[in-house]
């Protein structure tokens, strides 16, 4: 009962603080994903590139990058890169997470790209469509279809793995509840309170990625059009 | 149009091609025969470079095709290629598979690859399918489909693998159909299939394979009813 209590004044002193610390957290999670978008789309290519120095070099960052805990990547790469650039904690730490998280999103890439049946490439090969071309207009939107309900799950482990970045003084979500715990000396109420954040931002990431799949009609092959494809299937085929 | 010259093909040191040699004129009809793993489907693989021959020569519409430094995406625009399990692309609707490599490659406005789509799709008698996904439609209509799509770019050569294997058998008369059309048209085609009936009507020649060779080579009046090789003769025994 006392820690309820607690809970809702906690609530009442820091609600709005954290509200404002959950934006950058969604800030942070954002751009860092769209880093490690980028970077594990370059290696997935890599990966299948059939070229021996670049699948070795996308071997050994996705060796380094699972191979140590993300604490002490965030605190090596943001030692290292700050002290070469001049950069805010902000963007040091969405860099470092982005480095992280760009190695699974690679390995997402390349198994959606590996999915993709062979006959895809052969025959937009045997059409005249260079290597680029076919990849580009045939088998990266098949696969990027194939790679959502995994992405969604990457994303969501990002923004929770973001929390980390608050032991490199990046003021988001998580590093207010340390503060605030530090001062209120109430660790169990205050984290509680900080984890229920951390459920809704995860509940609004999980609605948003139903929508996205259920658009893509993820379990079938095409878009989705007017919501009534089994209906319009079933029409066209017995018509024949 | 086609020349071949001692072309040997090895798959993990498996020879599947040995030393075949062999001419294909133009507008004529060249049915491949054989049993399964007698390197049938890889002599054609080879005619429009899916597969990279060992050693040998291939010469298309007089040029020597030096794998190495000739254009094969050029190569390619030339000759058709319709597959066993037909590889149409399922994101795109029939006309959009058929409009892709035009648009794309031969840099042909929408809307003149619309209309030229339009016809050969009428052709094929699927005109009616053209905003139709590939999941819609039937395998016969899929494979009418996938040779909609090679002819679109306006080959000398079409190349047949397997076009009716994957078909139930109530649907492989029309796609035969749709062949000897193209047939009568005058359009060089080499097709690897296991209809005798089809081969018997519509080739100019029929070659048999076996074991990585050509072992015989005959107009099909001849070759149906008085084949030379005592091979020949056990094979059409067991699938005729």
């Amino acid at each position: 009962m006392n820690s309820i209590t607690s809970m809702i004044s906690i609530f009442q002193t820091h609600g709005f603080e954290f509200l404002k610390a959950t934006l950058t957290t969604v800030q942070l999670t954002a751009v860092s994903l769209l880093i490690a978008m980028i970077i594990g789309l370059v290696f997935a290519f890599f990966k299948v590139s059939n070229i021996f120095v670049l699948e070795k070099l996308a071997d050994t960052y996705i060796f380094l990058v699972r191979g140590m805990p993300l604490i002490v990547q965030l605190m090596f790469l943001y030692y290292g890169i700050s002290s070469v650039f001049v950069l805010s904690d902000f963007t040091a730490g969405a860099i470092a997470l982005g480095i992280h998280s760009g190695a699974y999103i690679a390995e997402i890439f390349r198994g959606a790209i590996q999915s993709i049946d062979r006959g895809q490439m052969e025959a937009a090969r045997s059409l005249g469509m260079p290597y680029s071309l076919s990849m580009r207009r045939i088998i990266l939107p098949q696969a990027f279809k194939r790679a959502v309900p995994s992405l969604g799950n990457q994303f969501i482990i990002g923004l929770k793995d973001s929390s980390l970045v608050a032991y490199i003084a990046v003021t988001e979500l998580f590093n207010h509840a340390l503060s605030a715990q530090a001062e209120n000396y109430m660790p169990f109420e205050t984290y509680f309170v900080v984890g229920i954040y951390y459920l809704i931002l995860v509940l609004i990431f999980t609605l948003i990625f139903n929508r996205i799949e259920a658009r893509l009609d993820v379990s079938k092959g095409r878009k989705r059009r007017g919501g009534k494809r089994f209906d319009q299937g079933k029409t066209a085929v017995q018509s024949v | 149009m086609i020349k071949v010259k001692q072309l040997c093909k090895a798959f993990d040191g498996l020879q599947v091609l040995k030393n075949i040699s062999m001419e294909i004129n133009k507008s004529e009809v060249v049915v491949l025969i054989g049993a399964s793993g007698s390197g049938k489907s890889t002599l054609l693989r080879c005619l429009n470079f899916l597969e990279i021959k060992d050693s040998g020569e291939i010469e298309i519409s007089g040029q020597v095709i030096d794998t190495k430094k000739t254009n094969l995406n050029k190569v390619r625009e030339d000759m058709g290629m319709v597959f066993q399990h037909f590889n149409l692309f399922p994101h795109m609707t029939v006309l959009a598979n058929v409009i892709e490599a035009p648009i794309h490659i031969k840099k042909k406005s929408k809307q003149t690859a619309i209309d030229q789509a339009m016809d050969i799709l009428q052709k094929v008698g699927l005109a009616d399918k053209a905003h139709h996904y590939p999941e819609q439609l039937s395998g016969g209509q899929k494979q009418r489909v996938a040779i909609a799509r090679a002819l679109a770019m306006e080959p000398a050569v079409m190349l047949f693998d397997e076009p009716t294997s994957a078909l139930d058998p109530e649907l492989v008369g029309e796609v035969l159909e749709t062949m000897k059309n193209l047939a009568r048209e005058g359009m060089t085609m080499v097709i690897v299939t296991h209809e005798m009936g089809f081969a018997r009507e519509v080739a100019d020649r029929v070659i048999m394979l076996a074991d990585g060779n050509i072992i015989e080579d005959g107009h099909p009046s001849v070759f149906f009813t008085d084949p030379k090789e005592e091979r020949t003769r056990r094979f059409l025994q067991q699938v005729l």
